[in-house]
């Protein structure tokens, strides 16, 4: 098992290795002279010019530069952003919780939600139930997360004004304890339920087909000839044998999600991650956008590291099959 | 020459096939919805000059006029109409599926051909490529393209399908993998006959079908993607996109629901069209996928 680990893990490790090195190199491509951009719209001084490439070693051979910058962020040094005067990292660090939050909040809601609606459409005897859920995915799927986002917002937080239509929190909070809680939950349950709808019914899709999967098996014939009432047959060999493959996917996407839902972020100005990358985009601020990038891919990188440990740790084929 | 001995040309049981695939497709459900739905949003983005009462420059007397007999779908902040402005949005979300779609194929089909077909170190570099770009979530790829090298037309098309390309790929890579060890390939190989030959005209008609479904699919994803640059304001500004008139409707939320209603329900439409499409598509070229609704009985 643990040889297992660490052949995956050492497997990883090039991978996050070449996404620096391609985004450095993007980074270099960008049309434009860093001097000239530091300065502005004026002509640059000769000796001027010579002190920054000094400092900022522009004139060393292509390959150095990339390596100061590999050694850097694995010191986690991502550089300065001039937009917000602050080092890439803290800025990340400092929008990262709020992003793992909104995606766990949601994720909390989508898995129970995705598994409930396969099982129900998967098992059920009326044609009429499941072409209802399988149509209601396929409409769920195509819908826009943020043109959702839009709609919840005008219907839930503009003409009922149950909840508040954008942001975190209140600029200034006085409650405590529990109220400061339900007063978190208010500005979570827009996003959460755009979330939930959306990547709720990807997972019931996956759910759905992985219980008429299991149905088919031996195993099921069995049980029924033991005489096994339905609902314990669901509970105790569909929906465990069904799990698995949605917990796989579940567990990449979350990977994902947690480098930002850039759209859903957006409309609800949820100042996470994604929100960061969009706002650096428009102040073309390159340092925090290939930040942000990097990040997100070490996510997606560590969780799916993640994912396969698990998944070998509940089934024993996998691990002895590579 | 006798009606016997008669050669048959292979070329028209090929074309054969295809002819039989559509109307089979004509008479599954959802692929015939699906196909109208296309339709109909391909002639309305082909005849939106004519058929749009107002240019899309063009602006009314009135300002954020709700929907009437007038305005169909009502008028923005600028006093454009917004019915005019989701015919001409047709234009580019279609050009933008398609033209992502397409050229998503052309790279991925290629490098799944190479690595399917020929295995070994090739296949290795190749499949680690394509994981590289699988491991960055798609949106974050294509946003990355557009800040680094800018959006006009042909750059988003181009970002869109470097997001949706590892599919395409993967799945023309399995395709050959399995097609390759079939008897009829060591039969052609037996038979002398040129790499190129065995790869595009023994294999490729036999893996063509799953990748036609995929292309539909990508399609689909590839409007959705377009979408979500029009709604961060990120789509060429030239062009009218519905996505981007969501990213206007964003600041009238409170007092225009209709510029938000109609754009995003425009998405949907194009959307849940390819999506019945390839599911219409995929039932013909693959029945054994129509599983059985039994159930527990």
């Amino acid at each position: 098992m643990l040889r297992f680990i660490l052949q995956r893990a050492l497997y990883a490790l090039p991978l996050i290795f070449v996404i620096i090195v391609v985004m450095f190199t993007l980074l270099h491509l960008i049309p434009g002279d860093p001097v000239q951009s530091l300065v502005g719209d004026y002509p640059v001084p000769p000796a001027y010019r010579a002190v920054i490439e000094e400092k900022y070693r522009l004139n060393d051979p292509f390959v150095v530069q990339v390596g100061n910058y590999v050694v850097a962020v694995l010191h986690g040094d991502f550089g300065f952003s001039y937009q917000n005067q602050r080092p890439v990292l803290d800025l990340i660090l400092e929008r990262a919780p709020r992003t793992i939050l909104l995606a766990s909040v949601g994720f909390a809601f989508a898995i129970p939600l995705g598994m409930a609606i396969g099982v129900v459409a998967g098992t059920t005897r009326n044609p009429g139930t499941d072409k209802f859920w399988t149509t209601s995915a396929l409409i769920a799927y195509a819908i826009p997360t943020f043109w959702l986002g839009q709609l919840l917002v005008m219907l839930f937080a503009l003409r009922f004004g149950w909840f508040p239509t954008q942001g975190i929190g209140p600029l200034i909070s006085r409650a405590h304890g529990f109220d400061w809680l339900l007063e978190k939950a208010r500005y979570l349950a827009l996003p959460v339920l755009a979330f939930a709808i959306h990547e709720g019914m990807r997972f019931a899709r996956i759910m759905r087909a992985s219980v008429i999967d299991t149905l088919s098996q031996g195993y099921i014939v069995t049980a029924r000839a033991k005489g096994l009432s339905r609902g314990q047959i669901i509970r105790n060999h569909i929906l465990r044998n069904s799990s698995l493959p949605l917990v796989t996917i579940a567990g990449y996407s979350f990977g994902s999600a947690l480098g930002g839902a850039v759209l859903l972020e957006t409309v609800f100005t949820w100042p996470g991650l994604g929100l960061l990358m969009v706002d650096s985009i428009r102040l073309r601020d390159n340092l925090t956008v290939i930040g942000v990038v990097i990040f997100s891919a070490l996510a997606v990188i560590v969780m799916n590291l993640i994912v396969d440990i698990l998944y070998a740790l509940l089934d024993p084929r996998i691990r002895t099959a590579g | 020459m006798s009606e016997l001995t008669k050669p048959v040309a292979p070329r028209t049981t090929v074309l054969g096939r295809w002819r039989r695939t559509l109307g089979n497709l004509m008479g599954t459900r959802h692929g015939a919805i699906g196909a109208i739905i296309l339709l109909m949003l391909a002639a309305v983005a082909i005849s939106a000059p004519v058929v749009a009462p107002y240019t899309p420059l063009q602006q009314t007397s009135v300002s954020l006029a709700p929907p009437s007999s007038e305005f169909l779908f009502g008028t923005d902040n600028i006093g454009r109409d917004v019915f005019s402005l989701i015919l001409y949005g047709a234009q580019s979300s279609l050009l933008v599926g398609l033209g992502a779609a397409l050229a998503a194929l052309l790279v991925g089909g290629t490098i799944g051909i190479l690595a399917g077909y020929f295995r070994g170190p090739v296949e290795a570099v190749l499949m680690r490529v394509i994981e590289l770009f699988q491991t960055l979530p798609v949106i974050m790829l294509v946003l990355c393209a557009v800040a680094l090298f800018g959006s006009s037309f042909s750059l988003l098309i181009a970002a869109v399908a470097l997001a949706i390309w590892p599919m395409e790929a993967r799945l023309v890579y399995g395709q050959y993998i399995k097609l390759r060890e079939r008897e009829f390939i060591a039969a052609a190989r037996v038979a002398d006959l040129s790499t190129t030959h065995i790869i595009f005209r023994e294999i490729l008609p036999n893996a063509a079908q799953p990748v036609i479904v995929q292309v539909a699919l990508d399609a689909s994803i590839a409007i959705l993607i377009e979408a979500g640059l029009g709604f961060l304001g990120l789509s060429d500004p030239s062009m009218v996109s519905w996505g981007q008139l969501l990213f206007v409707a964003q600041d009238y939320m409170d007092t225009a629901w209709w510029m938000s209603v109609f754009p995003g329900a425009a998405i949907c439409l194009a959307v849940i069209g390819l999506n019945l499409f390839a599911d219409g598509l995929n039932e013909v070229v693959d029945p054994r996928s129509t599983r059985g609704m039994g159930g527990l009985q």
